[in-house]
């Protein structure tokens, strides 16, 4: 009773000639026999994957590296003088050595050192892989959002979250695949963070303004404000009945069919995100584990948006680059963690509880790190530094309690082991089940993929 | 089983039989082609052959350099390049480094299998590829001899013939009034317009109603959105550090192309004046404005280098099909478009910029009131000019003086990471980092050219610090090509700092030499003057060029001059968006630039200098412009006649959109990766008949609207499924989801409320405002996810194509938002339907408006239960607020 072509189907589905790339996926999904007509209906990526959702914690505008997750005693002995190398060249003027402010202290079987402002999120170190070699290209923040992002620093390309997205679709119909969450409006360069780019409009992280608590106000048009359920089902009885009139007057046509399961599909989705936001169904216990406050509600709706299939989710800490603290460090960076870090905490212990902490890949990372001397001339900050980082990982295939790689004796630029954006990207998709040079998508005369031309697998963060 | 999923089947079993080629090729694109590229043809490539070999074809690498043949197919250790790349023998390749051993092992695994390579001349020989069908010249076929059939009847026929199908009956009357009037005007046709066409038994009543709708201007404006899809139309620059972000005239461009395509201008006028309007003999003075569509682009927060490309790749993939931007980093891949042929088009445009006070749209007011604004404006412009002199002035000064102090500053920073893309910030007195960049480039520059004050220089600032006492003596006794640096060195320097200071002596010296000079005439002792030109060449490093627009801002690096400038320019800005309407013009700049090809596109690495031109292979016997920028030149040659792809890329758009697919399926890819055309000889004859009748768009659009071809119905057919399932050939029309205007526009159309004025400022959308669609204001920073979910495409970049997807966010904002809900309580209350008597009544004339037809008796039925008891009020307004979400109303038949 289909009637589409294959090019038909490829193409409204949205995915276009890419899907091609994504040949062999087809292969394998015969049980389904009816390929859908939804472009997020769930694919299978290229081989067995660890993990089958995406968290992405940013933390935007760069957390210091040496007051986190990379202890650099050394500082304490140049504090107030200058290293005994050239600084680095970062976006401006830096000083002598500035020593960490913060205690480290060893945490679980592993004894892997993080600092005090983090001390809950510790806890689960022996669960976390921590890359301390992470490297970018720049020490400015808009091109560096757009490398961690989306793979590339000036160029317009589609985000990690497009990507993933494309090559795995979502596990539910009635939500977007995609959800970005950032409280009180966007991070620096805004939307091209989450962006399609060349890819469907699909694919795009769909934005969520987690200040707002009404899931009117979060998601658009989720709610009908003029009918209730009953009398908008009715209206939608109506409106199948004369669209399969109108259907049956055409013989078949699969995009008219796609477009009445659309209603219905919509219909459900109404309830669906409605219920998926509205925390006040968890239990006490639950959200006083994750605390009351900002972070522990995004991470709370986070969690719940796993559960209902949701392929991929980046949480920020803010509008605008609230990490990048050039100046009075000691105290932004203290309450900057101190917001996160019992959320985290509880959301990784949740996860574990429920089961999806195997599925689900964290990652938890700025676009930089900052650098170990101090910005000139305030003295109490540190500038952007893309030479050195950290960030780390846990979850889905990944080998927890490890560090990965090492910076130099201060912690300025990743000697050891350096991982690039590009290899963080290419080690994620293969955690995803994706070979990084072969998914891909024909766009303007070329096979375009998220890491260019460049990645490699970093096999020691691998369980 | 669906027949869909069976289709899908088939696609798939037809793979295997390549695949063993595929495979191959595919590895070797994967995992061969990127060493080759970026590890061995910087020195066997097409423009350096070390040892005579070249690594660029397969033909090559089998022919082998000075050591004979390098590769046996198959035999991986007997190949000396296998030998090479292992570095354990004597010739060690890539010299001074070594692969990875992942390369290592592709490269070997690549011989092993015989060396495959999917195109034999796709990376050196371009001439061998003009065989390919869209390269070369539009010659006119002959129309397949019918009696009396029209000509793209005829083509059609001759295939369907062929493949032994018939073509469907002509759609009816009401059917093709709706879908004509959709295509041409975007809204359905008046129930009255209707009428009138289904009782006309004039054989001419077809052939008036396209003249009738193509002389509406609702035509320009329904087409001018297809265009400003190409045109990557938006009213905002995206992201941007400080300056204003919006475009506050972005809209007089689109003005110019609904103009343009109301008036019929030939599209090879109208494609010229969108290049070079500021130089091709203008109509009026508005149609200046048609250069937006190189300046409506998005800003890349302001790098050159993107912008530029960002005009490259609209002018050839949007107007020529051709994806010009993939040969930035390396010759084109699989077409025949050398990385120089990029650089010669970037010339054009690096040596074109756009004004800060852009010129009036309209004539100038003649009033006080315009007085008074451009005499405040002036005082602007002035200010910001004076104060771009003064900094200018202090730089250029700087740079000279402290000539030492860079030279050590250049050389210091190669210890250091490349810099050349941050934004760095200094403080005021500070050497200026993008000065710095600019001695590095310089330096990098001599060292390519060999010249000969700066031999020495390279040879000493090669040296590792702990040798340098010791072998700088052998190198600064053995050096004699400049005899002034040859004197300065007569001691040993112990440091590049001293050195640095040497040179900076001499290049001093020469300078107060000339300043002497009575007549400031270059310098008769060359060796001097090689010396002074290093202040005063032209490619002298302290000369930065002088600009008044935010990319002078990177020559201010400290953040009081930047502040300063800033609140300078800002003030021009806002002035300027106080007064009329501006064109958003390019000029050609005063100095024009010869660009060199950037080695993999990065702007520190040059290789060598191209002319600026046209592309070879669109135009074989080009010639180096002349003409300023060249940008003129460039727009005729785009818009030639021999130019064999602006003709067919048009009327294959154009086909496009009446038939839902090209002729071509791939309309921004004529390339050889692009899809053949499935009719070629339709598509020559279209594009020959469309110059033929002086590039009238107008007169295409009635070729193909009067073809029986497009007058078919759109119903599937069983028997042709199964011998041309994707209607290749034509056999029916292709039924097409309204785009997000279109819909939109009906909405409001139907609804009574459209407003028809046309042209104007944007309008924000989804405030209530009842303007066409095509006016809303595009805000490429935060392009709203609403368009992005009705496939509305992001003017990121040039769009040829839409997508077409039906997802549940599209039903969600029909269902729940309050446009269509307001839409159903207007058509409401429109005098006919309010006043029906009987709900029958006024069910028929609902139907009427909305699908010039009258209820079905099932659907009369189904309505009257719906409406039932309750409250009617609400019963009507739910069951028009449901028609309108109905397939009915987002289709075209």
């Amino acid at each position: 009773m289909f009637a589409w072509s294959r090019r038909d189907a490829l193409k409204r589905c949205g995915t276009g000639m890419g899907m091609l790339a994504l040949g062999t996926m087809l292969a394998d999904q015969s049980q389904g026999s009816e390929i859908d007509t939804n472009p997020l209906a769930p694919k299978k990526p290229h081989f067995e994957a660890k993990a089958k959702h995406v968290v992405h914690l940013f933390m935007n505008g760069g957390p210091s590296q040496v007051d986190t997750f990379d202890p650099k005693p050394a500082l304490d002995k140049y504090h107030g003088k200058p290293l005994p190398r050239t600084n680095l060249r970062t976006e401006r003027k830096t000083g002598a050595a500035m020593r960490s402010p913060f205690s480290f202290k060893k945490h679980g079987q592993s004894g892997i050192e993080v600092s005090e402002i983090f001390e809950a999120t510790a806890k689960h170190v022996d669960d976390m892989c921590i890359i301390r070699s992470m490297y970018a290209d720049v020490p400015n923040h808009e091109p560096s959002l757009m490398l961690m992002n989306c793979g590339e620093g000036r160029l317009p390309r589609p985000s990690f979250g497009a990507w993933a997205t494309y090559g795995l679709g979502s596990e539910n119909r009635n939500l977007p695949g995609f959800v970005v969450m950032c409280p009180g409006g966007f991070p620096i360069v805004a939307t091209q963070n989450w962006r399609s780019s060349f890819l469907p409009g699909v694919y795009q992280g769909t934005y969520l303004d987690t200040k707002q608590t009404d899931v009117e106000k979060l998601v658009a048009n989720i709610r009908n404000t003029q009918m209730s359920p009953a009398r908008q089902e009715k209206q939608l009885n109506l409106l199948k009945a004369f669209n399969e009139e109108h259907l049956n007057n055409r013989k078949a046509d699969a995009q008219l069919e796609a477009r009445i399961r659309t209603f219905e599909l919509a219909f459900r989705m109404q309830s669906e995100a409605t219920d998926a936001f509205d925390i006040t169904r968890e239990t006490k216990t639950t959200r006083e584990l994750y605390g009351d406050n900002l972070h522990g509600r995004q991470l709370l709706y986070t969690r719940r948006l796993i559960e209902r299939g949701v392929r991929f989710i980046q949480v920020w800490s803010g509008a605008g680059q609230p990490w990048d603290n050039h100046d009075n460090l000691e105290k932004q960076h203290r309450k900057l963690a101190g917001d996160w870090d019992r959320a985290i905490s509880a959301f990784l212990f949740d996860l574990k509880r429920t089961g999806l902490f195997d599925s689900t890949l964290v990652l938890w990372g700025g676009e930089f790190g900052r650098t170990p001397v101090a910005e000139l001339p305030a003295l109490n900050g540190r500038d952007h530094n893309h030479y050195g980082f950290s960030c780390w990982l846990a979850g889905g295939g990944v080998r927890g309690g490890t560090i990965v790689g090492a910076t130099d004796e201060f912690g300025f630029q990743a000697v050891e082991n350096p991982v690039h954006v590009h290899d963080l990207h290419a080690t994620m998709l293969h955690l995803l089940g994706f070979d990084h040079e072969k998914l891909t998508y024909r766009y303007a005369g070329r096979d375009f993929r998220l890491t260019d031309v460049h990645g490699h697998v970093v096999k020691e963060m691998l369980a | 089983m669906p027949k869909m999923a069976f289709a899908i089947l088939i696609g798939l079993v037809t793979i295997p039989l390549a695949w063993a080629d595929k495979a191959g090729e595919d590895f070797f694109e994967r995992s061969v082609r990127p060493i080759l590229a970026e590890q061995c043809m910087g020195c066997h490539g097409a423009k350096i052959q070390k040892s005579s070999l070249r690594l660029d074809s397969k033909a090559a690498i089998l022919k082998g350099g000075i050591s004979g043949p390098v590769v046996i197919p198959g035999k991986p250790s007997e190949s000396l390049l296998v030998q090479a790349i292992h570095q354990k023998g004597e010739l060690k390749m890539p010299q001074g480094r070594k692969l990875s051993s992942k390369d290592i092992n592709s490269l070997e695994k690549w011989v092993a299998m015989g060396l495959p390579w999917p195109d034999e001349n796709s990376l050196a020989q371009p001439s061998n590829q003009q065989s390919h069908w869209a390269f070369s010249p539009i010659r006119k076929p002959k129309a397949p001899s019918q009696y009396g059939m029209h000509p793209i009847d005829a083509f059609i026929q001759k295939t369907l013939q062929e493949k032994q199908i018939k073509p469907s009956p002509q759609a009816d009357k009401r059917t093709l009034i709706r879908r004509i009037t959709m295509d041409l005007h975007g809204i359905p046709p008046s129930p009255e317009a209707v009428k009138d066409f289904s009782n006309s038994k004039s054989p001419k009543a077809y052939e008036e109603l396209i003249d009738q709708l193509l002389g509406s201007t609702a035509y320009g404006e329904r087409w001018a959105r297809h265009w400003l899809d190409i045109a990557r139309y938006a009213d905002n620059k995206g992201y941007v550090f400080f300056e204003e972000k919006n475009y506050p005239w972005a809209w007089t461009y689109r003005n110019y192309v609904i103009d343009a395509l109301n008036q019929d201008l030939p599209y090879n006028q109208f494609i010229i004046e969108q290049i070079a309007a500021d130089q091709s003999s203008t109509r009026n003075p508005k149609s200046l404005a048609a250069l937006g569509f190189l300046t409506v682009g998005s800003h890349f927060m302001g790098n050159t280098h993107d912008l530029i490309d960002d005009r490259i790749d609209v002018i050839s993939r949007g107007i020529m099909g051709l994806t010009v931007s993939c040969a930035r980093c390396h010759d084109h891949k699989y077409d025949p478009i050398p990385t120089e042929d990029y650089y010669s088009l970037y010339g054009i445009f690096r040596s074109s910029f756009e004004p800060l006070v852009p010129p009036l749209w309209e004539t100038e007011p003649a009033n006080e009131e315009y007085e008074f604004f451009s005499a405040e404006l002036a005082r602007k412009e002035n200010s910001l000019s004076d104060f771009v002199t003064q900094k200018h002035r202090e730089l250029v000064k700087q740079a000279r003086e402290r000539c030492a102090d860079y030279l050590f500053a250049a050389y210091e920073a190669q210890k250091q990471p490349p810099a050349d893309d941050f934004m760095l910030l200094a403080d005021k007195g500070d050497l200026n980092p993008a000065m710095i960049a600019r001695w590095r480039a310089f330096l990098a520059t001599t060292k390519k050219k060999k010249s000969p004050a700066w031999q020495l220089w390279h040879q000493l600032s090669d040296l590792e610090m702990e040798q340098f006492a010791q072998a700088s003596p052998a190198l600064i006794q053995d050096y004699r090509e400049n005899r002034l640096v040859s004197e300065a060195f007569k001691t040993i320097p112990k440091d590049m700092k001293e050195v640095a200071q040497r040179y900076g002596k001499l290049i001093l010296n020469a300078e107060r030499v000339w300043l002497e000079s009575p007549s400031k005439e270059p310098l008769a002792d060359k060796h001097l003057e090689e010396l002074r030109l290093v202040l005063y060449g032209p490619d002298s490093p302290a000369d930065a060029p002088k600009q008044m627009d935010w990319g002078f801002l990177s020559l201010l690096p400290d953040r009081a001059s930047q502040a300063e400038y800033q609140k300078l320019i800002k003030e021009v800005e806002t002035k300027l968006n106080e007064g009329p309407p501006r064109s958003m013009v390019l000029w050609d700049s005063e100095r024009t630039y010869d660009p060199r090809v950037f080695l993999r596109g990065h702007p520190n690495r040059q290789g060598i200098q191209v002319p600026r031109q046209f592309l070879e292979i669109l135009s074989p016997r080009r010639k180096p412009f002349t003409q300023g920028s060249g940008r003129l030149e460039l727009a005729k040659a785009i818009a030639s006649r021999e130019n064999p792809l602006t003709a067919r890329v048009i009327v294959n758009q154009v086909w496009m959109r009446h038939f839902g697919r090209g002729l071509v399926s791939t309309p921004g890819d004529f390339g050889v990766r692009g899809d053949p055309p499935s009719h070629p000889e339709l598509l020559d004859w279209l594009a020959s008949e469309f110059m033929d009748n002086g590039w009238s768009l107008k007169k295409l659009h009635k070729l193909i609207l009067t073809s029986a071809t497009y007058q078919q119905e759109s119903m599937d057919r069983d028997d042709c499924l199964q011998k041309d399932p994707e209607n290749r050939f034509l056999w029916r029309q292709n039924r097409r989801r309204l785009e997000f205007e279109p819909l939109h526009d009906s909405m409001l159309f139907v609804s009574g409320r459209l407003e028809t004025t046309v042209g104007g400022p944007s309008f924000r959308l989804f405030t209530g405002v009842p303007r066409k669609a095509l006016y809303g204001f595009i805000d490429r920073l935060d392009f709203p996810s609403l368009l992005a979910t009705f496939d509305v495409p992001n003017p990121n970049a040039s769009n040829p194509e839409r997508s077409s997807t039906i997802v549940a966010p599209q039903a969600l904002y029909l269902m729940n938002g309050p446009f269509v809900r307001d839409a159903a309580t207007r058509l409401l209350n429109a005098p006919n339907i309010r006043t029906a008597s009987t709900a029958k009544d006024k069910l028929e004339n609902i139907m009427q408006a909305m699908f010039s037809r009258s209820p079905s008796p099932g659907e009369m039925e189904r309505a009257l239960e719906f409406l039932g008891q309750g409250n009617q009020q609400e019963a009507w307004l739910d069951l028009v607020h449901g028609l309108f979400l109905t397939n009915e109303f987002a289709f075209v038949d």
